[in-house]
Order: C-alpha cells, then sequence, then structure tokens
C-alpha cells in the first residue's frame, strides 16, 4: 500500500528446529502449584487444605469481569495456598498439590453429544473455563454470545517465531480439532468458518481440507507467513478486508484460536477441562529443541530439563514466544493453561543509536500506529499529541522494536507512553 | 544458571543502522566512480584529480569538526563518529558540486554545514535541514564564482538552461539544444558537464533502485517526486509548446534523480508517516518546478530539499494519528496537494516568458567536430561564475589551429566594467595567435574576470578541435 506502509513483516520462524521432532512428556513432579489467577485477576479458592482432589477438580473460580473457573491437573492433596511466582512476573497465589501420581481422573462436567444445544455449549464453554489463548485470557463464552455473526475465523496460524505447538497439536489431536470447529461454527451461528493456517505449511493445508472435507461451511484458508498474522485484528483484515473498533463482533466475526477448539471439543466431549498443555521448548540456547505434553502447574524447570539442556550461562527464558512472551527471571514459574511454549535465547547485546527516523516503526505498526511520533510526544511531554497519537490501541506485538535499526527499545517506550495515558485517565 | 530480564520482545531485524549507511556509501561511492569517469571524458585529467582532491577534504573536514565536537563534549571520538555517519554527508555534498570547486571553498563549507547543520541541533537524528544541502547551499551562496585555477572550466547544459530561463523559446530551439550535449540518451547517460555525482540518471537510479530493494531507501519518495516532477514539468511544456520530451529533460538533469535518492529520502529530515513522505516528495518536486522556471536558477531541487526540511514538522502534525482510521484523510490530503500542484503548473505557464536568441554551446569534444571558417559556440565563467557564463563564437583556422576571430554571443558580465573586453581593441589581439600563445594576450585591468573568461573561451575552442 502506498498511503500506509504494510502493517506486517515475515519474520525468520525457526521451526523447523522442533516442527517435526519426538514430542517427549515431562515427569509431573510430586508437588505441583497451580495458579489462582488467570486473565489479569485473582480466582478465590473453593477447596481447603487438607482437601483431596482428582485430576479435573475446581479449584476455584475467577469472578470479575467474567467467570473463569480453575482445575486441578493432578490428583493428590492440597497441602498450601501460598504466594509463587507466576508467569505474569508478579508472585500471586497458588493451590500447592502434593502429585499421589495416581492421576485418578473424575471429570467435573457430564459428557455432552455432539448434537447438544446452543444454550447446553455455552454453559460448558464458561464451565470448562475455555478462553482465548492470545494471552489476554479473555471468556470465549463471551465472543460466543455476540448476536449477527457472519464470519467464524480458527486462528491456527502461530506467528511467534520458534513455536510448534499448534502445530504439533493438529498433528496429534485433528479429530478433536474438526469436532471443536464444528460445535463453535455451529455455535456462533456463522455462515462460513475459515481455518487459518500459514501457506508455508502446505502438507498441513492438504490434512485439513481432506479432515473438512466432509463439514459442510468450513473452509480451509491459507494465510501470508507474515508477523502478527495470529492477531485477531490482522486476520480479520486479511480475510474480510475490514478494520473495526473495538471488537471483532462489530464486523460480525468471531477468532478462536485452534487450541481453543481443541479443548471446546474435549470438554464437551469428555467434560474435562484443560489439564495438560503442548508446549514448544525451542530458542537458540536449547540444544534440543523440540515440544513436550506438561500438566499444568509443572515448574518451568521440569518442563526444561525434559526438553534438553540450556546452552551458556545466561539465557533469556520467555514465557511463550520471543515476540511477546515476556522474560522470566526464575525457573519455579509453573505451566498456565495459557502456556504454549518456553523459549530460550541467547542474551542480546545491541548497541542503541540515535533514532534516525527511519519510520520502518510506523510502516509496519499492526495497528496503524506511529510508534517514532508516540515516542517523541513522549519524550517531549506533549500530551495533547500523544492522546491524539492513541498508543492504548498498541497491542506489544513488539514489532516495531523488531525492525527498528538503531536498536531502540521502541515497544517499551510505548508502554511507558500507555501508562502516561492511563494516569491521564484516571485524574 | 542465569535469567535474565529483558522487557519483550526478546527478538530483532538484523538490520541495523551501520548496516543502512554502509549500504549507502557503497551506493554513493559507485555513483561517485561514474562522476570521475565522467569528468575525465567531459574535461580531462585535471577535473578528475581535482575531483579525488575535493572529496578528501570534505571527508578530511567532516570527520575532524565532529570529532574535535566529541572532544568538547567528552564524548568517546570513535563511537561518535561511527554512529554519526558524517562522511555520508561530505560525499554527498562533493557529489552535487562542480569540478572546478575550490579546495578552501568545500573546507569551509563542510566545517560550517557540519557545525551549524548538524551538531549545533543535537548531532545525527536531530538536524532539521540535511546537512550535505546546506553545506551545497552554502558553496551556492559564497563561493560561486571561485573556480579553481587548475582544471578546465565549461558551461554546463544546466545553468546554460537555466539562464535561458528553463523555458526555450521554440520546439527547434529545444531541440537543437538536447543535440548540442549529444541528445537526450546522453542526458541519461551522465557524459556532459556538470556536477561531479549528479549526471548519470541510469547509474543513480540502478544504484537507487538496489537500496531501495535494499531497504536503505523508501522508494515511495523517490517515485512521487519523479513522477510529479515529470508529470508538472512535461504540462508546463505543452502550455508553453515545448516538445514532449522538455518533461524528461527536468527529470534527467538538474541533479532530479540525485535528489530524489539520496537527499529526499534522507530519514533524519523527511517525514516518517508513508503518507507524510509522499506529500513531502510531492512538494518538493512542486517547489523545484517553481524555483526553476519562476527564478532560472540551476539549484532548484538543492533548494525544494531545503525548503521541504523545513516543513517536516508540520507534515508530520498534519498526518497524526491512527493511520487506519484516518487513511480517507491521508488520500485527501495528497489529493489536495496535487491539485494545488497542477494549479502552480498552469500559473507558472502563463508566467513564463522563454528567453529569446539564446545560443547553446556545442560541445566540441562529445563528438561535433570543427570545420574551417565554422563558428564554434563554447561557454566560460565570467564574473559570475558557473552560473551565467558568458558564451562566444570563436572562428579557428582549421589547418594552423590558429584564431580567426573571437565575438561574443551572450554577455552576462557587468556592465560598464566586462564591457570593455567586448570592443574590437580586446577581441582583435586574438586574431592569428595559437594555443601557446594565448596566455601572453593582455588582460584589461578592472575586468580581470571577463578577460580571462575570454581566454579560457578560446582555449576551449582550440582544445576541442584537438580532439
Amino acid at each position: 500500500m502506498f498511503f500506509v506502509g504494510p502493517m506486517r513483516q515475515h519474520l525468520d520462524g525457526h521451526k523447523s528446529l522442533s516442527e517435526h521432532v519426538q514430542v517427549k512428556t515431562v515427569d509431573t513432579p510430586s508437588t505441583v502449584y497451580i495458579p489462582l489467577f488467570t486473565g489479569g485477576k485473582d480466582a478465590i479458592p473453593c477447596v481447603n487444605v487438607g482437601d483431596h482432589v482428582y485430576v479435573g477438580t475446581k479449584l476455584g473460580q475467577k469472578e470479575v469481569p467474567f467467570i473463569v473457573p480453575v482445575f486441578s491437573s493432578v490428583s493428590g492433596t492440597v497441602k498450601a495456598i501460598e504466594k509463587h511466582p507466576h508467569v505474569g512476573l508478579k508472585p500471586v497465589d497458588h493451590v500447592v498439590i502434593e502429585n499421589d501420581g495416581k492421576y485418578e481422573e473424575k471429570a467435573p462436567l457430564a459428557p455432552l453429544s455432539m448434537d447438544a444445544s446452543d444454550e447446553a455449549l455455552l454453559e460448558r464453554m464458561k464451565e470448562a473455563g475455555i478462553i482465548g489463548c492470545g494471552g489476554a485470557g479473555f471468556p470465549a463464552y463471551v465472543k460466543y454470545s455476540a448476536k449477527g455473526i457472519t464470519d467464524l475465523i480458527i486462528n491456527a496460524v502461530e506467528c511467534e517465531p520458534y513455536l510448534t505447538a499448534d502445530y504439533n497439536m493438529l498433528e496429534t489431536t485433528m479429530d478433536d480439532f474438526v469436532a471443536g470447529v464444528s460445535l463453535m461454527y455451529r455455535l456462533s451461528h456463522a455462515q462460513v468458518a475459515h481455518v487459518c493456517i500459514k501457506e508455508s505449511h502446505p502438507e498441513m493445508i492438504e490434512k485439513l481440507t481432506k479432515a473438512f472435507a466432509n463439514v459442510n461451511g468450513v473452509e480451509v484458508h491459507p494465510v501470508p507467513d507474515v508477523y502478527p498474522m495470529g492477531w485477531e485484528r490482522v486476520l480479520i483484515r486479511e480475510v474480510k478486508h475490514v478494520e473495526y473498533n473495538k471488537l471483532p463482533a462489530e464486523v460480525g466475526c468471531i477468532v478462536s484460536n485452534a487450541t481453543t477448539a481443541i479443548a471446546f471439543a474435549n470438554a464437551v466431549l469428555r467434560g474435562m477441562p484443560i489439564t495438560q498443555k503442548m508446549i514448544t521448548v525451542s530458542g537458540d540456547a536449547i540444544d534440543t529443541p523440540c515440544n513436550v505434553i506438561a500438566r499444568v502447574g509443572t515448574p518451568f524447570k521440569d518442563v526444561i530439563d525434559t526438553a534438553g539442556h540450556i546452552i551458556g550461562d545466561e539465557v533469556m527464558m520467555c514465557a511463550g514466544g520471543p515476540m511477546m512472551g515476556r522474560t522470566q527471571v526464575s525457573d519455579q514459574v509453573c505451566v498456565v493453561p495459557e502456556t504454549n511454549g518456553i523459549t530460550l535465547l541467547k542474551p542480546r547485546h545491541d548497541v542503541e543509536v540515535a533514532c534516525l527516523r527511519c519510520g520502518r516503526c510506523s510502516d509496519h505498526c499492526p495497528s496503524g500506529l506511529q510508534p517514532v511520533r508516540i515516542n517523541t510526544a513522549r519524550k517531549a511531554n506533549d500530551i495533547d499529541t500523544l492522546m491524539k497519537l492513541e498508543p492504548m490501541r498498541c497491542i506489544e506485538c513488539g514489532l516495531c522494536t523488531y525492525v527498528c535499526p538503531s536498536k531502540i527499545a521502541v515497544t517499551e517506550g510505548i508502554r511507558a507512553a500507555k501508562r502516561i495515558v492511563m494516569l491521564r485517565g484516571k485524574k | 544458571m542465569k535469567y535474565v530480564f529483558n522487557a519483550s520482545p526478546n527478538y530483532r531485524d538484523n538490520v541495523s543502522t551501520s548496516r543502512i549507511m554502509r549500504d549507502l556509501t557503497i551506493g554513493l561511492l559507485v555513483v561517485f566512480i561514474f562522476g570521475l569517469v565522467n569528468q575525465y571524458m567531459t574535461y580531462g585529467m585535471d577535473n578528475l584529480i581535482h575531483s579525488l582532491i575535493l572529496m578528501i577534504a570534505a571527508l578530511v573536514t567532516t570527520l575532524v569538526t565532529e570529532g574535535v565536537w566529541a572532544l568538547v563534549c567528552k564524548k568517546p571520538i570513535g563511537a561518535t563518529l561511527s554512529h554519526s555517519y558524517g562522511w555520508v554527508t561530505a560525499i554527498i555534498f562533493v557529489l552535487m558540486l562542480q569540478s572546478t570547486a575550490t579546495v578552501y571553498s568545500v573546507i569551509v563549507c563542510s566545517f560550517l554545514a557540519i557545525l551549524f547543520g548538524k551538531l549545533l541541533f543535537g548531532g545525527f537524528g536531530h538536524n532539521i535541514f540535511n546537512p550535505a544541502a546546506v553545506a551545497r547551499a552554502l558553496v551556492f551562496a559564497s563561493f560561486a564564482s571561485a573556480t579553481a585555477a587548475d582544471v578546465v572550466s565549461k558551461a554546463t547544459p544546466v545553468s546554460t538552461f537555466a539562464n535561458a530561463g528553463w523555458v526555450a523559446s521554440s520546439a527547434d530551439s529545444f531541440n537543437q539544444f538536447l543535440t548540442s550535449f549529444g541528445g537526450l540518451f546522453n542526458f541519461a547517460l551522465g557524459l556532459y558537464p556538470g556536477a561531479i555525482g549528479e549526471t548519470s540518471f541510469i547509474v543513480i537510479a540502478l544504484v537507487g533502485a538496489v537500496l531501495a530493494w535494499r531497504k536503505v531507501i523508501d522508494w515511495r519518495i523517490s517515485l512521487t517526486y519523479i513522477v510529479t516532477l515529470f508529470v508538472i514539468a512535461t504540462g508546463l511544456g505543452i502550455i508553453n509548446g515545448q516538445p514532449l520530451t522538455y518533461g524528461l529533460y527536468h527529470v534527467l538533469t538538474g541533479g532530479a534523480i540525485f535528489g530524489a535518492v539520496f537527499m529526499l529520502t534522507d530519514p533524519v529530515t523527511s517525514p516518517t508517516s508513508a503518507a507524510g513522505r509522499i506529500f513531502f516528495a510531492m512538494g518538493a518536486a512542486v517547489l523545484t518546478l517553481v524555483i526553476r522556471v519562476g527564478a532560472s536558477l540551476p539549484e532548484g531541487v538543492l533548494y525544494s530539499i531545503l525548503l521541504m526540511n523545513m516543513v517536516t514538522p508540520l507534515i508530520e502534525k498534519l498526518f497524526d494519528g491512527n493511520q487506519i482510521d484516518m487513511k480517507s484523510k491521508l488520500v485527501k490530503y495528497n489529493a489536495i496537494l496535487a491539485v494545488c500542484a497542477l494549479v502552480v503548473m498552469v500559473v507558472m505557464s502563463f508566467m513564463v516568458t522563454p528567453a529569446e536568441n539564446v545560443s547553446y554551446p556545442t560541445v566540441v569534444n562529445l563528438g561535433a567536430s570543427a570545420t574551417n571558417g565554422d563558428a564554434i559556440h563554447v561557454s566560460a565563467a565570467g564574473f559570475s561564475g558557473e552560473a551565467s557564463p558568458n558564451a562566444f563564437d570563436v572562428v579557428l583556422d582549421d589547418e594552423t589551429q590558429t584564431v580567426v576571430s573571437v565575438t561574443f554571443t551572450t554577455f552576462n558580465d557587468t556592465p560598464g566594467i566586462g564591457d570593455q573586453c567586448n570592443t574590437p581593441e580586446f577581441l582583435d589581439q586574438f586574431a592569428g595567435l595559437g594555443y601557446d600563445q594565448i596566455d601572453d594576450v593582455e588582460v584589461i585591468s578592472g575586468a580581470t574576470f571577463t578577460s580571462n573568461s575570454v581566454i579560457d573561451a578560446v582555449k576551449q575552442a582550440i582544445e576541442g578541435g584537438n580532439q
């Protein structure tokens, strides 16, 4: 485009490091830590110290602003409810469970059939704690309550570099995926469901096309291998060529992650919530990158040790991919239902130089913002200009920092600008 | 094991500002090498060597200025120099110069441009004006008539045509002018008298294409500028009865492509938003035409860039906001400017008055051979320097290579002073002289510049005939 930049960028994905490597299973340690924290808010516990729990027992529930429950991933005894490091970088309350090693399952919900009513499906989404896997932890049932939906977009893009967990989930649980998408499609009342996957995966496109051959209304939609293709705004722009203000429902769209569809199928057909996750352990600082299956509540240390060995004495450990994943300073943080990867990278030693105003950040911002202008206004304390530049629409995808040739931490500057705008809003 | 904290993202592109500047430097050097070839072929070895000396002078001055500045500011010299990219400024500056520029003017202007154009604003990334353009403008304003002694000076097509008001009196006159410099193709190729690095459209455009592909420069700026200039110049030409090649001439000469590829794309002094850049480039194209045709200046590109640099902050403000929500606005503002460009074009068309009876020099060493008794058209810088040279008809005896007659065809020097040369008493002295004897002609005291201009012209005529 001539008057606006491309608003996206191809990244070197390093996907082959872990894509076709044998998946390993993590031996769950004798103690697991399940965070009573989801979607940025604390959950209220509903078990007491000394209680016996099973795989699938409800441990607590977040009440505001939307209801999201938390479940046990092992069977055993609740030892404590205490503060423990969390991937959100702030220690939060965790339910500490002594694992008895038996993994006795007790599904918290009764299985439903494929032709369950809309109300039953929506209720199941809520009770099983099905949340969007984009990181914001937005509960899926809120999206599916919207009316007038024309398009359901299933996001199997996985645009973060290094991560191949979604891809491997599709490989191993294709039946659940097809069932989940079919259920979501019916629930959304959309005319078409688009299953979006990068065009750089021709073999997976073929598999998906075959799998959905008998499902009416579902089409496989290959999308370009660019970042952040997996963000709903970019996906809708690609598939529907429209823009919206705040929520995709404004333009009749729902975007759900592929792993969300799989989790939903599991919740409907077996009555089970998410207790295990496929996690990519990759990066340039691990000797044998691969995917592992780990139970929720397993410390990162056990996950990494199962995958391989860290190279070097210093490492950046990102919970998730390298673009949006936060670096963790403790390997005691635990797997949460949203965890899809641990990226281990060698520390960077970039030398920051003066901004040359090349405008790459503005050209690439998927939100159509002008990061260079936001940072200039912030440094000049020009609040009026800052408000006009709408920094709150930044989703912190990190592309501005990625493309910056002067190695400036552009995204970090936008975060500071957002804090200024937020403080101003509170006055 | 130490887990290092870093604010996300933790992944970076390999492209660095240093790599961008390295690519740009290589591109500029390619243009410089072609410029040296042109200097050698068009003027001679002396000019090639002098061009090299100018380049070295500019580079050394720039680096010394920045080094001393770093010392004064108590910054590490090595790191400051390598992240200030002063050499790019120096190279661009020299490429915009005629090879007749004096070394001291280059040193003085490099120093002033780096100090006042860049360092005082806060150094790289903070300057408002393109420092190379500042340096070139200083030379143009202060040292226009200073020419180095030991190099050949020739009227450039750009200054000749600028003197004629950038519009020829008729289509025939325009075509004759083009032919005298080897035709349009030679203008594209770049083997004609002109600034060291500005003559070749083809070489600069190729370098620009590679740089755009390497994402060193923003192709949208270059393309918008060239296309806009071509369109409005063609329109102006049509209204004034010029041939269709007139628009091409505007694009091919006067550093238009050099400005489009190396100057307007300077990120520091241009807007950051895509729409802002298009606005910026279009504005520069309009100003270029206005300055060229309206003010009869050869340096329309240079001044248009400096003027647009000045309004860059305003353009930034105009396009501030969410680019997705503003999209219709982005297109609208640029459309308004495009309409303004057309209006300016029409207004300018009715303001220009083509100069009558301008004779264009025959550039003999481009293949035209002089025959006995035919007047050789030559021009040479007088009191006003390269910008407005005097033009002469020199008739030679073909066998002996001696002068038969010298006459002024265009007199551009000071009336009442330089006129003393335009007399039979002075001009007749040349009759019968050969090349070696020309220097013996007595100059008129008080009209030294004009006298030397005649001497230069006669020498050129004989040199041309000898080749």
